[in-house]
């Protein structure tokens, strides 16, 4: 039956272990989750907060960046169309038809306009009818005629034109600035080729990073100026038409997914349209590019949030393992505390039991005594002439009443030990006192080995003081001194007492040989729940009850001890207390009574 | 010359008649009786010298009993039988005139004498009353 009990209390707290387990793990997972999402929600939201002020804000300075060059640059090109138009203007009104006739005068002012930079090609006098009356420059264009061409005819009407580019007689794409000059009833155009590579030059003077571009194209959408990339000059331009509607605009421009000849990387693209001739000049960048300082922080702010992830993680795992083992410790600390709540109301039912059991066994006894003493009378008074019997008799009789004596003793002491918990002052003879401890004590020590030596001082005054108090301090030492022997096969607990003048009181000495105590665990020994024992055998309470016992009796208790040679343990006892330790004593006793009456 | 009158109060009955048989033969005039009532009974019908009264008694403890024994004859000595848990009875018993206590189990010589002192002291206590009444 018991076996079976024992099984079932076993398998009881396996499943009570493995709940634990489980609980503590399940709490485990919860905390790390709970810590690792608080701490990253707010992280995250900071992190997109920025990232769209940043994004928005570059964005814009980018924008910003794009127009001004792009508006910058077009200034630029038209104030420099503008002003060969002028230096055509000069020379055709400035000068008559005769003398821009004669080719020495024309190369002379060809030299001239092109002083400062390179900027004409060629420069060439044509009549109304479209005949080359001079001509400086590379190619030989005398005996053609422009009648027909769809310049002359601008010129003609307008008076003044910029062509786009065109391939012409020279075969060779370039553009020309034409000049009309009406002299009385004679018309005749000056008109000069601009040199392409210097106006190539000029257009693509912006300084755009690495994928920059700069180019322009017509209306038609023909580019103007070779690009750096994609693109030649008169070809096609690589970018579609719609996207230039406004005169000046800026924006990003992402590949045709169903065109395959649009396929380019993502483009910021800033443009603006020329007045006078209608070309528009395109800036673009891949979008990779302009916004590399904001991929850059984005990538940086995303190493960054991988970097708070991991250690969020680490830190929320490290303080969550933290947390449940002192969870755990306390847990462990209730248990413990369970566990000697039931010892200590198990100890209060046995003391309870033990009484009454001493007070029913005493009756017998003293019964089986008296008996005894009666057979004794009967057989000295009888007739017995047989002396070896009646000397067999006797001495029966003696060990019935020997055996008695002892049984009383037990009862004594079970009374005495149901007796502990009520407290009050009476003197006490230390020495004898000691003795009935030691006598308590010795049988469990037989077992072991182990003996009791004393030195006893003789004549010590009696001790005002609570001898149930005063046993259990005593009890405790002892039952310490004995489990420090565990694995000896045999040693001696020594007991002195010593009148101590000085402080008015006595000096207990309980030393023993056994295993001492560890430096570490030294200043732990008087806290409560502190044992080396293993678990079920000490509750961790004997050392520090029995401290604030000797403390409550106005004494003091210290502690000696030297790993393997053994522990000594001084307790020093006042003979007359003081009045509050008196006071002291009489509130023990009541919260003692109290205490137990809940216990039980 | 007739021995001294002593009257047992235990419940026991098996030890008031063993100790009634030891005292007996130790020339003592023993009566024994089973309770508190009894005993007070007793005490009105006879003389007695010395009480030996066990503390732990139903329905009339030994203390009530004790009361009573003094209220009626203050100059019969009485022993007081105590268990060991009850040294504080023995101690009450004395406070309220008592002569001593003796812890159960007892040996029959240690009870022999505390009776025999206690009869001796009441043999006193009765002379010193005489003298007192002569002197008067």
């Amino acid at each position: 039956m018991k076996l079976k009990s024992e099984t079932v209390v076993n398998t009881n707290q396996a499943k009570e272990v493995k709940e634990r387990k489980d609980h503590y793990s399940t709490l485990h997972r919860r905390f790390v989750f709970l810590t690792t999402v608080c701490l990253l929600v707010p992280l995250f939201l900071v992190g997109l907060g920025i990232h769209i002020y940043y994004s928005g804000f570059s964005r814009t300075r980018m924008e910003s960046y794009f127009k001004s060059q792009v508006e910058y640059h077009r200034r630029i090109i038209e104030l420099f169309l503008k002003e060969r138009t002028s230096d055509l203007q000069v020379v055709a009104f400035t000068n008559s038809l005769d003398f821009l006739r004669r080719p020495l005068n024309l190369r002379r002012i060809f030299n001239v306009i092109n002083r400062e930079d390179w900027f004409f090609t060629d420069l060439g006098v044509i009549d109304d009818k479209g005949r080359h009356l001079a001509y400086i420059g590379p190619y030989d264009l005398m005996g053609k005629n422009y009648s027909q061409t769809f310049w002359f005819k601008e010129v003609m009407k307008k008076g003044i034109y910029i062509s786009d580019m065109f391939l012409g007689f020279r075969k060779a794409p370039h553009f020309i600035i034409a000049v009309l000059r009406s002299d009385g009833n004679r018309k005749w155009i000056l008109r000069a080729s601009i040199d392409t590579e210097y106006f190539r030059s000029l257009v693509e003077n912006v300084k755009m990073g690495r994928t920059g571009d700069v180019y322009l194209s017509n209306r038609e959408g023909i580019l103007q100026t070779t690009p750096r990339f994609s693109g030649k000059i008169m070809e096609k331009a690589p970018l579609p038409a719609k996207f230039f509607h406004e005169e000046m605009g800026i924006g990003i421009l992402d590949a045709d997914k169903d065109d395959p000849s649009q396929q380019f990387p993502r483009q910021f693209v800033a443009y603006a349209w020329l007045k006078n001739p209608r070309w528009r000049l395109v800036i673009k960048q891949d979008y990779s590019e302009a916004f590399k300082d904001v991929n850059h922080a984005n990538r940086a702010a995303l190493i960054f949030l991988q970097l708070s992830l991991i250690l969020i993680f680490i830190i929320s795992v490290i303080s969550t393992r933290y947390m449940i083992k002192v969870i755990k410790k306390r847990d462990e600390k209730t248990d413990q505390l369970n566990r000697q709540l039931v010892q200590a109301s198990k100890l209060a039912s046995l003391g309870e039991l033990s009484a009454g059991v001493a007070h029913e066994i005493n009756n017998p006894l003293a019964i089986i005594l008296t008996e005894n003493q009666v057979i004794r009378d009967s057989v000295e008074e009888a007739l017995i002439m047989d002396e070896k019997f009646k000397i067999e008799l006797f001495a029966s009789l003696s060990q019935i009443d020997a055996q008695v004596q002892r049984c009383s003793l037990i009862t004594q002491n079970l009374l005495r030990f149901s007796r502990r918990t009520k407290s009050r002052t009476e003197t006490v003879n230390i020495n004898l006192f000691l003795e009935e401890v030691i006598q308590l004590m010795e049988g469990r020590a037989k077992g072991m080995g182990i003996q009791f030596s004393t030195d006893m001082e003789k004549g010590l005054p009696l001790l005002l003081s609570d001898p149930s108090q005063l046993q259990q301090v005593f009890l405790n030492l002892i039952t310490n001194a004995i489990d420090a022997h565990e694995g000896k096969p045999y040693g001696t607990i020594s007991i002195t007492t010593r009148s101590n003048n000085q402080s008015q009181g006595v000096e207990i000495i309980v030393g023993d040989t056994g295993s001492g105590i560890s430096p570490e665990n030294m200043g732990k020994i008087f806290d409560p729940f502190f044992t080396t024992k293993s678990v079920g055998r000490g509750t961790g309470l004997g050392l520090s009850i029995s401290y604030s016992t000797v403390k409550r009796l106005g004494g003091d208790i210290s502690v000696q001890s030297k790993m393997g040679e053994g522990t000594r343990f001084s307790i020093f006892l006042p003979f007359r207390p003081s009045i509050d330790v008196h006071e002291n004593l009489n509130n023990v006793s009541i919260k003692n009574s109290s205490s137990i009456e809940k216990g039980a | 010359m007739r021995g001294p009158r002593i009257l047992l109060v235990d419940d026991e009955i098996a030890f008031a008649n063993n100790i009634v048989k030891l005292l007996t033969k130790r020339g003592y005039d023993v009566m024994a009786v089973n309770d508190g009532a009894s005993a007070i009974r007793a005490i009105g019908e006879k003389e007695f010298d010395v009480v030996i009264l066990d503390m732990k008694m139903p329905v009339m403890n030994g203390i009530d009993t004790l009361k009573e024994i003094k209220k009626k004859e203050p100059l019969i000595e009485v022993v007081i039988l105590t268990g060991h848990g009850s040294i504080e009875s023995g101690v009450e018993g004395m406070q309220l005139g008592a002569f001593d206590f003796i812890m159960k189990p007892i040996s029959i010589d240690d009870l022999n004498e505390k009776v025999h002192q206690a009869y001796q002291r009441k043999l006193s206590e009765e002379e010193r009353i005489k003298q007192k009444n002569y002197v008067g």
